[in-house]
């Protein structure tokens, strides 16, 4: 199995199907899949998470799960094989049921709920995004609705925008929907003390830190933030001799001598915010790419996308609530301090406290679940970052893939090894969370 | 009536303070603009939508000889406006609109540069469509040298220019920074095109085909600079991350005669990703080497040399010193809208002649970005003597918050203080005349040399004065799709005069010219004295 298709390939082979269907619609017949509607505006929504500047990874969690259960809901109402999530997400009351004895059409209900998304998510990107959502809207509103009788187009679309008018009333309470600053707050009291974290970035807006309350939002599929806790990193100790000096020692020298490979691995997870999809993002474009490949229904398509964001979306909160229960210093700053003072990293040094690593935490989260829906050592090849000119990269199983995600932060220079080892534990723990959900009927 | 243009007064008042001056004594002297937008005449906005949310830029230039910088104010999918500037030495300014064949629609910006090398200023513009070299015809009239000069205007999306003579050549090498490809709707994101770079012909009297500069990553401001005083200027690029895949900043080696090259990490080059909007570059710290203001979007950079070797060869590896500096201006500074700010143009100059260089800094929200503030006032960051900067925008009374783009900081009246106008997207332009009453004294001068390149585009000029060095280069781009020609201005403070060394285009530094304050002067290549120059 290989996920090979870049981006915008990709993006321009569903519309040039979605074209095909648009010429056989003037044969009245609604040909628009619903499967092509999730991947055409999922590929979007990627787009948009990486081009709005609010979308630092743990806000574009958010918002994979939040549309991957309004996608779901959406296709569960109508489907025999689907099980609601209401009453097994948190605080998520049920939907409204489609009204029976009525013709609905997956495909318009599906672009109302997705339009209406990536409005909700998304009205605050820039004018170019506005400019893409407004044309794109359009035109895929014009193909679902195409060969579809009036009254069907018509009880769809209120029922997608039904959906997602109660997704987003229940996103609207769950502590982060409402990003200011980009994030970082504007007031902010640092803990006092050796080890804990100060600013790295000499960026004004970074003397703060991103997110700080970010643990506190309400989860997904686990019960609060603190459901996966993790043992307090190594004590923080500027003795040569203690484990803290070792781990940092073995960053700083293992960034001296960092092999070729390991700057590639490092850059290829690098997925920072504005540049990329994000770390989450990263999970969602293999897992696109799988679903393509496999040439997924709509059920199934929706299946994936909602336990992967949810598991991403929960690892973040987690993770972020060990962050800022931590609160550790950066390697930079105690590299700095205690062992090389001219010591630089590989990686820009995320602005927000090191214990545990971000990457790590979703990274193993996202393993877990997609190995549950694409089994055991199931090898892949992931392109994300193919129009960025970085190669594509083979892995054996999901899980090799988040460890590589949680060591390149070590060749990096932005991760001790606990974070990155423990992290990926704390994952694993939320990830089990969300498969414990129960989709199937 | 200022302090200190008159030698005598300034001599009196530096007795009576008793060597200590009142405007050195409580930190910078905060500068004092008025609005004369409307008394001025100018009436000019950039208009228009998505293809316009970048550009916007203005162009001062004296195109009748008179000495009093003209302006070309660019107006987006609507015709630019060109001002003659008929304003008095030391008056009220004072603009009238005239016909000068420069009124094309599209026009994102503009760059003064004497491309025929014969003494009339012409001027490229930079077009969302084809970009157009309009040949100057004397008395403020152009006329479209396209065919004449085989200049390629294309068919793209450009904001930057750059301009260079390179070693030897009679025509000098434009650069231009294209942005995304505006027909690509429905994923503009990846689509940055081409930059060009127009270098003579073999004859050197027109232009080359374009060769393109790849890759290129959606460009918003470019300049020429002598990054290593080696001699050679290479190309700076700022380009803008929210539409490039793979890309960063750029500097390309431009050796005559050989491809572009770009500088890499193997060079020293540092990787810097930003949303990269204007340029502009001074010597700020002193370490003889050019320094770069970069702005951007929540962040701006000012970047100096990590190194500076004892051998005098450096890498192109900076630093980012903004923060240290005081000039990171991420944010409004003032009133209530906390929310990021948006940089735009920005140009370096000492608006109160205290013999510190000034940051300027145009700022406006790119189109009503809700993450982004609303109400993004202009910066005014006033350098101190600890070298640390200042905001004095409000308190200098350029605080607008239009939603600003392109602007210019200019003497357009002679007087010795720079004053400012900015082009505002969706709204007039705005005009201040710099009326402070207790700025320091000034030199301004012009360069000039015989045959190609008359404007010496490229020297590097270095100032002496009360024991401080000032230093920058005379270079055509930076900004935003904004350029200047004409007048050089030094703050100088309560010192009465100056020696002025500049290192002439592929020459060493000349013998110091002598210069009084408070005064106008043309040098010329090959004549050791400075020619006198009064405004009439």
């Amino acid at each position: 199995m290989t996920m090979q298709l870049t981006r915008r390939s990709a993006m321009f082979m569903t519309a040039a199907a979605l074209s095909t269907s648009t010429v056989r619609m003037a044969q009245a017949e609604p040909t628009v899949k619903a499967e092509d509607v999730i991947i055409a505006w999922y590929k979007l929504v990627l787009e948009l998470v990486r081009h709005t500047p609010t979308y630092s990874p743990p806000v574009a969690s958010r918002s994979f799960a939040y549309v991957g259960v309004a996608v779901y809901e959406a296709l569960a109402s109508g489907s025999s094989s689907l099980r609601t999530l209401a009453g097994q997400l948190n605080g998520l009351k049920p939907l409204a049921a489609r009204e029976p004895g009525q013709q609905y059409d997956n495909a318009v209900i599906l672009n109302a709920v997705l339009a209406r998304a990536v409005t909700d998510f998304f009205g605050n990107t820039g004018p170019t995004g506005q400019h893409v959502m407004e044309r794109f809207g359009a035109k895929r509103r014009d193909e679902v609705r195409a060969g579809v009788a009036q009254g069907v187009v018509a009880q769809s679309e209120a029922y997608g925008e039904a959906v997602m008018a109660h997704i987003a009333e229940w996103a609207a309470s769950d502590g982060g929907a409402k990003i200011e600053n980009m994030g970082f707050p504007y007031e902010y009291q640092l803990t006092k003390g050796e080890g804990h974290w100060v600013p790295t970035s000499t960026i004004g807006q970074q003397q703060m830190p991103l997110l700080p309350d970010w643990g506190n939002n309400r989860t997904f599929a686990m019960k609060n933030g603190a459901a996966c806790p993790l043992p307090p990193p190594p004590a923080y100790s500027e003795d040569p001799a203690s484990e803290f000096y070792k781990q940092a020692l073995e960053v700083q020298q293992t960034t001296k001598t960092l092999t070729p490979e390991q700057k590639t691995i490092a850059r290829f997870w690098s997925d920072d915010p504005m540049l990329s999809p994000t770390p989450p993002g990263h999970w969602m474009w293999i897992a696109i790419g799988l679903l393509e490949a496999e040439k997924a229904n709509a059920d199934r398509i929706a299946d994936v996308l909602v336990r992967l964001g949810i598991a991403v979306a929960d690892g973040f909160i987690g993770c972020w609530a060990a962050k800022f229960e931590h609160d550790l210093l950066r390697p930079v700053t105690y590299i700095r301090k205690v062992i090389d003072p001219k010591w630089e990293t590989l990686l820009i040094t995320p602005p927000f406290p090191e214990y545990p690593s971000g990457h790590s935490t979703q990274s193993g989260a996202a393993a877990v679940v997609l190995t549950q829906l694409f089994g055991e050592n199931f090898a892949f090849v992931d392109s994300t970052h193919a129009r960025d000119g970085i190669k594509p990269r083979a892995f054996p199983s999901f899980w090799a893939a988040a460890e590589e995600a949680g060591i390149s932060r070590l060749y990096g220079g932005i991760h001790f090894r606990a974070a990155i080892e423990l992290g990926l534990e704390q994952g694993r723990c939320i990830g089990l969370h969300t498969n414990a959900l129960r989709t199937r009927t | 009536m200022k302090l200190f243009r008159s030698p005598s007064i300034a001599v009196l008042l530096a007795t009576l303070c008793a060597g200590s001056p009142a405007w050195a004594q409580d930190g910078p002297v905060i500068p004092a603009f008025t609005d004369e937008t409307a008394a001025a005449g100018i009436n000019s906005t950039y208009e228009g939508q998505w293809e316009y949310m970048v550009g916007g830029g203005a162009a001062a230039f004296d195109c009748n000889e008179d000495g009093f910088p003209d302006l070309l104010l660019a107006g987006g999918e609507k015709p630019t406006h060109f001002y003659r500037n008929a304003s008095s030495s030391g008056g009220a300014l004072k603009f009238v609109t005239e016909t000068s064949g420069l009124e094309l629609g599209e026009v994102t910006g503009g760059y003064p540069i004497d491309i025929d090398s014969d003494g009339v200023m012409d001027i490229v513009l930079l077009r969302v469509g084809e970009n157009v070299v309009m040949r100057g015809l004397g008395n403020c009239k152009f006329e479209r040298a396209n065919e004449a000069w085989d200049f390629k205007g294309g068919d793209a999306w450009s904001i930057a220019m750059a301009a260079t003579w390179e070693k030897n050549a009679a025509w000098p090498t434009i650069a231009i920074g294209n942005y995304i490809d505006r027909t690509e709707e429905m994923s503009p994101w990846g689509s940055c095109t081409d930059n060009w770079l127009h270098r003579p012909d073999a004859g050197g009297t027109k232009f080359a085909p374009p060769v393109a500069l790849k890759p290129s990553y959606c460009a918003l401001s470019m300049l020429f600079s002598d990054w290593d005083n080696s001699g050679t200027t290479a190309l700076r690029v700022s380009n803008d991350r929210e539409y490039y895949e793979g890309g960063q900043e750029q500097m390309w080696r431009l050796l005559p005669g050989k491809p572009p090259e770009l500088y890499t990490e193997a060079d020293g080059w540092k990787y810097l990703r930003i949303w990269g909007m204007g340029v502009a570059t001074y010597d700020v710290d002193a370490d003889g080497y050019p320094d770069y203001f970069l702005t951007s979007m929540a962040d701006n950079k000012l970047q100096t040399l990590a190194n500076v070797p004892a051998d005098g060869k450096p890498s192109p590896s900076y630093k980012d010193i903004a923060y240290a500096k005081g000039v990171t201006a991420h944010r409004p500074y003032t009133g209530t809208d906390l929310r990021p700010s948006t940089g735009w143009h920005t140009q370096f100059e000492d608006v109160n002649n205290d013999g510190l260089v000034d940051l300027f800094i145009v700022k406006g929200n790119v189109a009503k970005m809700p993450d982004f503030a609303e109400k993004d006032p202009n910066n005014l960051l006033l350098q101190g003597a600890d070298g640390k900067f200042t905001e004095a925008g409000d308190k200098a009374g350029i605080a607008s918050v239009l939603v600003g783009r392109g602007g210019a900081m200019v003497d357009f009246n002679l007087d010795g203080l720079l004053d400012l106008v900015v082009v505002n997207r969706w709204e007039n332009a705005q005009l201040w005349r710099n009326t402070s009453a207790t700025a320091g004294n000034w030199i301004e001068f012009r360069l000039t040399q015989d045959g190609p390149n008359r404007d010496a585009s490229g020297a590097v000029i270095e100032v002496k004065s009360g024991g401080k060095v000032m230093r920058r280069e005379v270079s055509v781009g930076g900004g935003h799709a904004s350029g200047q020609a004409g007048w050089i201005h030094f703050g100088l403070g309560p010192n009465e005069s100056a020696e002025v060394r500049v290192r002439w285009p592929n020459a060493e530094w000349s013998a110091p010219y002598a210069l009084k304050a408070n005064q106008f002067a043309i040098l010329k290549r090959g004549r050791s004295e400075a020619a006198a120059w009064q405004p009439k």
